[in-house]
């Protein structure tokens, strides 16, 4: 049964309003795949009311351990914030479709925005133990330095690594959308793997549309039940209607998604 | 039965019901989505998310938003068809052995009239008649909100099924007794009532509203006393069965409505918290009258003192 019962073990301060936290989760951490989220309950009471989803960044099941990478921007996330170690969660999970795992040594390129970091670094880790390895090529892509959350992390998992920030303060200048091209180009890889927000999915999927290359994409939209069951996530489907973010995804192929509809607001 | 087994079974509108709580249409699916969750079989019934007699996309995202201890939606009715319903849903809400009750939803009296006919078969135990959509036959106008209308459409949906009608009340009205009284009046065999309050929330940072469709539908434990009120003036105003519903959490919610006059009670949005709310809600009904010395539940209907 998707749900799960998890204590906090520790909570870090990544960078200003980013916080790692690791849960004991015994269940969450056997079963989880990467791209796969948790659908946390904040508190007990009714403000917040509804559960928060959150992606999982990784999965130790040896150690019953998860981790989840939180940046606050509002009232749920930032209560989450403020726990203390030992808090007690009620979680569902894990829930959603997760990436395709990549296959035998063929090279792939991650594509990560910000704090959509964090289901790629579960899939980057999930390669190392691989045999044999894909090789794994990684654009990761910020404001500034400070947006490159758990960077080091997330390099650490990955054979190439390319750093891009819109101030230039670390690596290239400039958008991952920038550097994508070009990357393209010079050594295609079999598939993209893009988590980030909208306007970066929407061009990371035209640039590899473009480019033939197949790509996966992870989306976010504001959920209900996180179950399927109040069609609350939708977002435009390429074969007209909708598709579930809960259910469906979060991990879509990225001809699946119809980005004109949903960037048109 | 008896103090230590209270009897917890309702009659609504002719259907017996082994416990009074049911799910709201909406947020529950069809069920399945939920079966992983908690045992549907205990249920009272389940009320299906509205059928439509076409299939309908529903509206643009975003359609769900949190406000203080409640949550605004604006689905828009998204479901694949009555013909999808009948072929591939219903079949899986039967398995779980409790009655169905469809909620359907129409544009005109006469598209509500042949989706009653259509779900008039073996399997659908009652149908509920969702009254707070838009007629296109009186410029988009909401059914519920006008006794007329709410007659015309419930006698034009009694006059084509066999089955018990439910007519779901809008809560958007000046005076909801008027248009209980109508349904009455027109042959409902029993009222549910709260559909959910309209509201709107706005990003003040990007001055634009929150939801896709600029304005929801308000529900969860924010608009409980609004329900309660309700439930409390309709039971006093006509002679149907209630089902009450809006913002039940726990047991004492539910109880809430049923001592204000409801016969059963369904849960929406508590769902979304709690999958499993449904399943305490009925071990905590039988708490209570075990606490209480109540040996039936349907003695505590309307039973608050005046
Ligand atoms: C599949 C998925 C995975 C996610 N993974 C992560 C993650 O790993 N780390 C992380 O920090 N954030 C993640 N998010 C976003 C995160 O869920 C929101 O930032 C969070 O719900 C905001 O809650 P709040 O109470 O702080 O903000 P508020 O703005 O106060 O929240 C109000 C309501 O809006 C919803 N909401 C607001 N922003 C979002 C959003 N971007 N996505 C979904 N719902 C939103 C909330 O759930 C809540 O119901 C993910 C979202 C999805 C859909
Ligand atoms: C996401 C969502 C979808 C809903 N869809 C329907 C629907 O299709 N038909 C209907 O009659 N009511 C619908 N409702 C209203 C509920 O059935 C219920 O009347 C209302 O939410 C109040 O109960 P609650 O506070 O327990 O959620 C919906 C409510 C929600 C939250
Ligand atoms: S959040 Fe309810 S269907 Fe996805």
């Amino acid at each position: 049964m998707p749900r799960a019962h998890a204590t906090l073990i520790s909570r870090e301060r990544v960078t200003e309003g980013h916080y790692l936290l690791t849960l004991d989760c015994a269940e969450v951490a056997q079963n989880a795949r990467p791209g796969q989220f948790v659908h946390l309950r904040v508190g007990d009471g009714t403000d917040p009311l509804l559960r928060r989803p959150l992606s999982i960044m990784l999965s130790q099941p040896d150690r019953r351990e998860v981790q989840i990478l939180v940046r606050t921007v509002g009232r749920g996330t930032g209560i989450v914030a403020t726990h203390d170690e030992g808090t007690r969660y009620d979680l569902l999970g894990p829930l959603g479709s997760g990436w395709s795992i990549p296959q035998g040594d063929e090279p792939v390129l991650l594509v990560a925005g910000g704090i959509g970091v964090a289901p790629l670094i579960f899939l980057a880790d999930s390669t190392r133990m691989a045999d044999p390895q894909p090789y794994v090529r990684a654009i990761f892509g910020g404001l500034t330095t400070e947006s490159l959350v758990c960077w080091t992390e997330f390099a650490a998992r990955c054979d190439e690594f390319i750093a891009v920030t819109e101030d230039g303060s670390t690596g290239e200048t400039g958008l991952v959308t920038d550097v994508l091209a070009p990357e393209l180009d010079r050594d295609p890889p079999v598939r993209v793997y893009a988590c980030g927000p909208d306007g970066m999915l929407a061009a990371v999927a035209r640039i590899c549309a473009e480019a033939g290359v197949p790509c996966e994409v992870s989306m976010e939209q504001w959920m209900g039940c996180g179950v399927g069951a109040c069609l609350g996530c939708a977002i435009p489907s390429s074969a007209g209607g909708y598709v579930r973010v809960c259910t469906e995804g979060p991990v879509f192929d990225a001809t699946q998604i119809d980005w004109e509809r949903l960037m048109s607001r | 039965m008896s103090v230590a087994h209270p009897d917890l079974s309702v009659e609504i509108a002719g259907l017996s019901l082994q416990n009074p709580i049911m799910s709201a249409s909406g947020t529950f699916g069809y069920g399945t989505e939920y079966a992983e969750y908690l045992d549907l079989s205990k249920l009272g019934a389940i009320v299906t998310k509205a059928v439509t007699l076409e299939p309908r996309e529903g509206n643009p995202p975003p359609r769900v938003r949190e406000t203080p201890a409640g949550m605004l939606n604006a689905i828009g009715l998204q479901n694949p068809g009555a013909e999808v319903f009948i072929r591939e849903k219903l079949p899986e809400l039967r398995a779980f052995g409790v009655p169905v009750i469809a909620n359907i939803s129409g544009r005109s009296v006469d598209e509500f009239a042949r989706l009653a006919e259509m779900l008039s078969i073996e399997g659908v135990d009652a149908l509920e008649v969702n009254i707070s959509c838009p007629n296109v036959e009186h410029e988009g106008m909401t059914f519920g909100v006008d006794c007329e209308m709410t007659g015309r459409l419930t006698e034009a949906v009694c006059a084509a099924t066999d089955l018990p009608v439910i007519v779901k009340l809008s809560p958007n009205v000046t005076d909801i007794t008027v248009i209980a009284r109508a349904a009455e009046e027109a042959g409902a065999d029993a009222l549910s009532l709260i559909n959910t309050l309209l509201g709107m929330s706005i990003d003040v940072e990007r001055r634009r509203p929150h939801l896709g469709n600029v304005t929801g539908g308000l529900s969860g434990p924010a608009v409980r006393p609004v329900a309660v009120r309700m439930v409390y003036e309709v039971s006093r105003a006509v002679d149907l069965p209630l089902i009450g519903m809006g913002g039940v959490m726990c047991a004492s919610d539910a109880l809430e409505l049923i001592l204000a006059g409801a016969t059963a009670v369904a849960v929406g949005t508590a769902n979304f918290v709690e999958p499993a709310t449904m399943e305490a809600i009925i071990r905590g009904l039988a708490d209570y009258c075990r606490r209480h010395q109540v040996v039936a539940i349907a003695e505590l209907v309307g039973a608050v003192a005046r």
